[in-house]
């Protein structure tokens, strides 16, 4: 074979150049989102993983020694004059040290949840079988040896050993019974807090509304007090009872207690009540592990945030921010599609809407901060406070839609993303062929027949994809929201049982929002870092699934309208 | 193959049968007088008289350009369509003018039907593309519908074809049977007229033969105005033919006349080929 020498300017002629630099384009761009995925999948899926827990002997040169038991969270090397500096003696013989950042929980014993350790100082380490994990409702885990569980203040069983020796497992398997005991009676406390005391309170709001509505009418007579009053006793006596039945069930929540011992070497006795979940890490095994990483994954996916958003799961915020999607979808497709039509099939031609589309590309280049003040100024305190007083004069002066609330976040996000929706609904109409048209009126439609019954179903798969367009740029947007009705915690869901069961008023949780929360408003930063990761990564997914779904929808109607392409 | 020549024959016998029509004797079912139609500045027509007969077809031949789709199109007011065009003169339909001020264009484009060039089927099944028309004007009892789709599928010779797939998309079909599927949908509103705009020139010529076929069956029911870019097709199918260039009515007669013997030189120099 013999080398055919090209020159440079021949290389460059041939083309292949930009050929590597739009394929080395395309690959980087791939690369740096899978990389993006993949880094937010690791550091935030793994949090759910029951890690090992470690206990060992740490001594510091010149501190004192002490035990600890703790989960590894990461590594790094550092120098070893950096640690000098901070005051550690380390011999001269070092350059760099690993250092670990460990978990050790227990944050009402020792004050912190976390420490740094350095390796070269650790040593017995070991992964004690009977040491367990407990995740607790309050105070982050506990990381200790059962000592023993009592009923009523009674020491049911009780154990001396640290390793699973008969004694050990018998203790053990009492607390565990005595957890799942306890967990449901927590739920059952949970329904009847939520759901039943909910329903009443939001009922005699409502009678309270009601009474002052009829006060302010001047229509309060004796006869209609009086209603009122009957109605309130009833709820009131309802609430009597499930006062009663709480009580009952508080007390016998509290019943059992349990005494652990410390890697300090103090011992401490807990409700166990306040446990969520308690395991064994080091005694699980690999498939027992999956097993509990995908109920704690689920967990993630359908409880309420504990202790500053920092524990328990992200539900609300899911529901949230779907139910703020699908509202806005529901408000900005006829709006732009409507707006659409009337610019490109009903004004005639000329400046005016030349420059009216001007405007509307522009508004797609505002800043979204920008309206979330106009949200704030215009939807909310004038609009929403106009509303309240001409409907809900009995509710001031707390506001009605005076305030944030679900309502005005999906209009004000509407108004973000109707330039898209008009943009590709006037694409798509203007690639409807002339010829379909002409054939519809020839047969005696009208203009309007025509547009609805034949265009605008043809029309359907470009507005589609000015929706697909709109919900990406909406669920992921947060500022404008902090304006207008995201809060870092809602009591409620927008969506529940009473009547008229969407609460347009209400406040509501946000992915986007959480996670900002999450990880810059939370005082236990470590704790909340890889949920900073997992909720990121859900709010990736969930619009990524909103997407697909209108993507789908899409594609059916292309299917069905394919003629465009004839 | 032998059926479509045994047709040609019937063709011209039945062309020589009718050799005694006399415009004169024809019930008149639209008229035009002084039609000068402008696109802009642009005469486009430039006064147009004639009639066109009750039940009969007439063709209009004539070069590209030389406004006869334009006329077709004043018919039905699909001209209205085009923001820069204007039109003074009159066309009556029976005796309703067209253009008067207050008239319902959708009530007269139901009155009469055109069919364009290009086959234009909805994007929707074979049933709603000929139910279409009847929705429009709010007819939706199922029977009718029924009765009707079956009718106009008959009348535009489809039926035998389709009658098993009736719910599938009119998308999938031939090129011929959707402009046999648009016939039968401008039919099935019952038009008086039909009009029909080259509606052979984008199909294959045993398409063709079966829309030429279906002229001479339509035109027992409806009046039927065509425009052709082709003088055979023209001769075939027509009883009167309307020769036009550069927005003028050169010579309007009975086809055979027309074709045979010319009485305008530009009408003789056009169809022996000379020039268009």
């Amino acid at each position: 074979m013999k080398m055919q020498k090209k020159s440079v300017s021949e290389w460059v002629k041939s083309g292949d150049p930009w050929v590597w630099l739009n394929a080395g384009a395309v690959a980087i761009s791939v690369i740096m989102v899978i990389g993006l995925l993949l880094l937010i999948a690791v550091r935030g899926l793994g949090h759910f993983w029951p890690a090992d827990v470690v206990q060992a002997h740490y001594a510091l040169p010149g501190e004192s020694e002490y035990n600890i038991a703790a989960e590894r969270v990461e590594s790094v090397e550092v120098s070893a004059a950096q640690l000098r500096e901070a005051g550690i003696q380390i011999p001269d013989e070092h350059q760099l040290m690993q250092r670990t950042l460990m978990k050790t929980g227990n944050r009402d014993v020792y004050g912190s949840d976390f420490r740094w350790v350095i390796d070269e100082y650790l040593t017995e380490t070991k992964r004690p079988e009977m040491l367990f994990t407990a995740e607790r409702r309050e105070w982050g885990n506990l990381y200790g040896y059962l000592k023993a569980v009592k009923e009523d203040g009674k020491i049911v069983s009780q154990t001396n050993d640290l390793t699973p020796t008969a004694s050990a497992m018998a203790t053990w398997q009492v607390f565990e019974e005595s957890i799942e005991r306890a967990s449901k009676i927590h739920d059952a406390i949970h329904v009847i807090e939520k759901k039943d005391i909910g329903k009443i309170n939001y009922a005699l709001e409502r009678i309270r509304l009601e009474q002052r509505r009829l006060e302010l009418k001047g229509k309060l007579t004796p006869e209609a007090e009086a209603d009122l009053a009957t109605e309130r006793g009833q709820y009131d006596e309802e609430y009597k009872q499930l006062q009663q039945s709480l009580i009952e069930l508080y007390s016998q929540i509290n019943r059992d207690t349990f005494i652990v011992q410390v890697m300090d070497g103090s011992v401490h006795e807990m409700p166990v009540s306040k446990i969520v979940h308690a395991f064994r890490a080091n005694s699980m095994g690999v498939v027992e592990k999956i097993g509990f990483y995908f109920v704690k994954l689920g967990e993630f996916l359908s409880d309420e945030p504990r202790e500053a958003n920092t524990e328990g799961g992200v539900f609300p915020a899911i529901f949230g921010t779907v139910m703020m999607v699908l509202l806005m979808t529901v408000l900005v497709t006829p709006f732009g599609v409507v707006a659409a039509v009337y610019l490109r099939e009903y004004a005639s031609q000329g400046w005016v809407t030349r420059i009216i589309r001007i405007a509307v590309n522009n508004l797609a280049g505002v800043p979204s901060i920008v309206y979330g003040v106009f949200g704030l100024g215009f939807f909310i305190y004038f609009l929403g406070s106009g509303i309240d007083q001409a409907f809900f004069p009995e509710a001031l002066p707390s506001p009605t839609f005076g305030t944030g609330g679900l309502m005005w976040a999906s209009i004000t996000l509407a108004l973000l993303t109707v330039p898209v929706v008009i943009v590709a609904t006037e694409e798509g109409l203007s690639r409807i062929p002339r010829n379909v048209r002409e054939g519809s009126l020839a047969l005696g439609a009208t203009k309007a027949e025509t547009l609805w019954r034949v265009v605008l179903p043809m029309a359907s798969p470009a507005i589609m994809t000015g929706v697909i367009l709109a919900v990406a740029r909406a669920a992921g947007e947060v500022a404008p929201l902090m304006l207008v009705g995201v809060v870092k915690l809602a009591p409620s869901l927008p969506l529940d049982g009473n009547y008229p069961y969407i609460h347009l008023d209400q406040k509501f949780m946000h992915l986007g929002f959480h996670i900002y929360d999450v990880g810059f408003q939370s005082p236990n930063v470590e704790a909340a870092r890889p949920l900073v990761y997992a909720t990121a990564l859900l709010l990736v997914i969930v619009i990524a699934l909103l997407n697909l779904s209108a993507v789908t929808i899409r594609n059916h109607l292309r299917e069905k309208y394919k003629s465009l392409e004839m | 193959m032998s059926d479509v020549k045994t047709h040609s024959i019937d063709i011209s016998a039945m062309q020589r049968s009718q050799q005694a029509l006399r415009i004169e004797d024809e019930k008149v079912c639209l008229s035009v007088n002084d039609l000068h139609l402008f696109y802009g500045e642009k005469e486009a027509l430039k006064g147009i008289d004639m009639i066109i007969p009750e039940k009969k077809v007439t063709a209009f031949i004539g070069p590209s350009g030389c406004g006869k789709s334009t006329l077709l199109r004043c018919f039905n007011r699909m001209n209205d369509l085009v923001d820069s065009c204007r039109i003074t003169g009159e066309i009556n339909l029976h005796s309703d003018n067209i253009y008067a001020k207050g008239t319902d264009v959708a009530e007269l484009r139901r009155r009469v039907g055109m069919v364009f060039q290009k086959p234009n089927p909805f994007p929707k099944s074979i049933y709603e593309n000929v139910a279409y028309g009847l929705r429009i004007q709010g007819i939706n009892k199922k029977r009718v519908l029924d009765e009707t789709v079956e009718w106009a599928l008959r009348s535009a010779a489809l039926w035998d074809e389709v009658k098993d797939r009736l719910h599938e998309s009119a998308l999938g079909m031939s090129g011929g049977q959707q402009q046999r599927l648009v016939i039968a949908r401008t039919v099935a509103v019952k038009p008086e007229v039909l009009l029909l705009d080259e509606p052979a020139s984008a199909l294959d010529p045993i398409s063709t033969l079966k829309i030429e076929e279906l002229i001479h069956e339509l035109k027992k029911d409806f009046t039927i105005a065509i425009v052709t870019h082709n003088m055979q097709q023209a001769a075939r199918v027509s009883d009167y033919t309307a020769f036009m260039y550069i927005g003028d009515l050169v010579e309007f007669g009975d086809t055979n006349t027309l074709f045979t013997n010319p009485s305008k030189q530009q009408t003789e120099d056009y169809i022996t080929g000379r020039y268009g």
